[in-house]
């Protein structure tokens, strides 16, 4: 009953093509059909900026449904800044889009002849077109969409990618519009440089226009809808729903008590900036500036995003997220969520990973060559990496690259991707995610964030964490719905009107991990690689300075060496990121 | 006696532990009852003041309760920090 399809689009000849969506794939959708996509049909060996590297765009399976908060989409794709497989994913409306159309993935390949003309893909239900799009060479992301909303239907969504993609520059992120009438492009799967991709592809944006096409019809109708309803009211009323209703930056201050606030580039695990930096601050300036929370995507319950003004009551940016305050704000010493709400909507204007760049920024200031806590000086390399000065591209490059160009040997990173705020030093098994994700240093992997866990449970709780995520990542659902894998099984059951056991999610998760883990090594990445730097391993953050990563490497081994043994706790275990 | 359950966050000061049964007629009390045997727990619950931080809330059998709230044996008191990824 399900006319799935899968767009190929070949930027050598400048055509795309529709094909028919293997049914032996249907339970596989986002961050794990990117990797079976990518297993299958990219050689792990190649330049990630050349020609035979593969960018995939997977919404989730549920995206498109009625399923609340499942419209996640996944970029794939070999990382430039990694050298192996990544997968970033990111909310907004274009993966609801193309599932509404019944497209599973786009599949880009190839490269155009000219690396200075620009185009775009267009997708309708009639069909899928590469369109020249030089005129749109350069702009920025807003400037972008504002372009786009004139020329196309106010029922398009889109995918777009900013200077730093045009520039191929290895912190680039893949820009998706957020389901308000203004449809700002704030939405970034941020991590690993995938706008670098896109960008090496002569891609600037892509069109997706599903009109007034309803979302997907389940299998069974009743079971599914009705699941819809009892999930979301579970989650709306019951008695924790307000919980995290002030969205990530709200978590500042507990991160900062558990030593998980880094500050001067990993220096101390604690920022004397927690209070200026506080979410807190943000709601506070809702009153008299107006901004809120909202919905990034449709359908969304959690409500988690932020969308801040400046003092005169115009727009800034969105989401201003935890992640983004630590590595722009606190990890440079800059004091300000204002500062770094600008830092921020640099960011997106640009089209950069927050984490890279911040943890870039605070590289280049921990080696001496600017003040921490120098906003305007940060607001100004930011400037640089659009103008394409030298250093503005080795900042836009990540954290390894300024690092080099320093010479300094702080560079918290693995597989040479930046470190997120959450630290590997009071939480270890986090640590250990880091050290054996395919991802390299990325928190939505599999973050555990529970300091009293004892040595011989690091193992096991990163791989069960690693395993959830990739699972949850793989449905469309957000992380911050938090479901379990029993859940998602019973989404699916009832989509498909087909039983489909929590294992066979479990298993979907786990496969993905070594489909990653296979293209890695494909790649050239050893174990030797599933390690963090002497600054984490040897200098120490809190009471002390006494906490360190020191896990050793045979038990970070233990987490990608074989599957754990179910326990039951693994069905409990809710998707965190 | 009534059981505080103990958020993984929290669980540093606790030594990983998830449950521990005290001793306590209130919130506050059974929560200064796990930071006697476990010490820097209660700090993560209360400020300096005395008060919850805003970002703990405290449940008595699911219900949002303040730290004074009574507690009778077999209660379950729940401190859940707000916490989420970014």
């Amino acid at each position: 009953m399900f006319d799935d399809r899968l767009i190929r689009v070949d930027m050598t000849n400048l055509s795309a093509s529709v094909e028919p969506f293997p049914e032996t794939w249907k339970l596989l959708g986002g961050r794990a059909l990117s990797a079976r996509i990518l297993l299958e049909e990219c050689d792990p060996q190649c330049d990630p900026l050349g020609p035979d590297n593969v960018l995939v765009m997977a919404p989730g399976v549920l995206s498109g449904t009625a399923a609340p908060t499942s419209g996640r989409i996944s970029i794939g794709g070999k990382s430039p800044l990694t050298g192996g497989i990544k997968e970033a994913n990111a909310g907004g409306n274009p993966g609801q889009d193309l599932m509404k159309l019944g497209y599973r993935a786009v599949v880009v390949k190839g490269q155009p002849a000219d690396p200075d003309q620009r185009y775009a893909l267009e997708v309708r239900k009639d069909g899928v077109t590469v369109v020249p799009a030089d005129d749109c060479k350069g702009l920025w992301n807003y400037a972008l969409i504002e372009r786009l909303a004139g020329r196309y239907s106010a029922t398009a969504s889109f995918i777009s990618i900013g200077p730093a993609g045009e520039m191929k520059l290895s912190g680039a992120s893949v820009a998706c519009t957020d389901q308000d009438q203004d449809r700002r492009p704030a939405r970034h799967a941020a991590r690993g440089g995938l706008g670098a991709v896109m960008g090496s592809k002569g891609l600037k944006f892509v069109m997706v226009d599903p009109e007034k096409t309803p979302v997907r019809r389940p299998a069974d109708s009743k079971a599914f809808f009705g699941l819809c309803k009892s999930y979301t009211k579970e989650f709306r009323e019951g008695p924790k729903a307000n919980v995290f209703k002030y969205g990530t930056s709200a978590v500042v201050p507990v991160a900062n008590m558990l030593n998980t606030f880094p500050y001067k580039n990993r220096t101390e695990g604690q920022s004397p900036d927690a209070q200026t930096l506080d979410g807190a601050r943000i709601v506070e300036s809702f009153e008299s500036r107006g901004g809120g929370m909202h919905n990034c995507m449709t359908g969304c319950v959690v409500q988690c995003s932020n969308i801040v003004h400046d003092a005169d009551g115009n727009y800034k940016t969105s989401a201003l997220e935890f992640e983004t305050l630590t590595l722009l704000g606190s990890s440079c010493g800059i004091a300000s969520w204002e500062d770094v709400a600008d830092l921020d909507r640099l960011c997106d204007e640009l089209g950069l990973d927050t984490i890279e760049t911040g943890a870039a920024l605070a590289i280049y200031m921990d080696s001496g060559e600017m003040e921490f806590g120098d906003a305007e000086g940060a607001k100004r390399i930011l400037g640089e990496i659009a103008e394409g000065t030298e250093l503005g591209k080795a900042i836009g490059n990540g954290a390894v690259a300024i690092g080099k160009r320093q010479k300094h040997a702080r560079v918290p990173v693995a597989k040479g991707q930046a470190l997120p705020a959450w630290d590997p030093r009071p939480l270890k098994a986090t640590g250990v995610t880091y050290c054996t994700s395919p991802m390299g240093a990325d928190h939505t992997a599999g973050l555990i964030v529970n300091p009293g866990l004892s040595p011989d449970q690091f193992a096991q709780a990163s791989q069960e964490s690693q395993l959830i995520n990739a699972a949850c990542d793989s449905s469309g659902f957000c992380q911050f719905l938090q479901p379990t894998m029993p859940e998602i099984a019973e989404f699916y059951s009832h989509f498909y009107g087909e039983a489909v056991p929590k294992e066979a999610v479990a298993e979907i998760g786990w496969q993905c991990l070594l489909d990653e883990w296979k293209f890695n090594e494909g790649a050239g990445f050893t174990a030797a690689d599933d390690a963090l730097p002497a600054c984490l391993t040897e200098e120490g953050i809190g009471p002390d300075h006494s906490l360190k990563f020191d896990v050793p490497a045979d038990v970070v081994a233990q987490a990608k060496a074989e599957r754990f043994p179910e326990r039951e706790e693994l069905w409990t275990t809710k998707a965190t990121g | 006696m009534p059981t505080v359950l103990i958020p993984p966050p929290y669980r540093g000061p606790t030594g990983g532990l998830e449950a521990l049964a005290v001793a306590g007629t209130t919130v506050r009390e059974c929560i200064e009852a796990v930071d006697a045997d476990h010490p820097g727990f209660a700090a993560q619950v209360f400020d300096a003041a005395g008060t919850p931080h805003k970002f703990v809330k405290l449940f008595v059998n699911g219900d949002p309760s303040p730290p004074e709230a009574p507690v009778g044996a077999g209660d379950e008191v729940e401190v859940l920090a707000a916490i989420a990824g970014g």
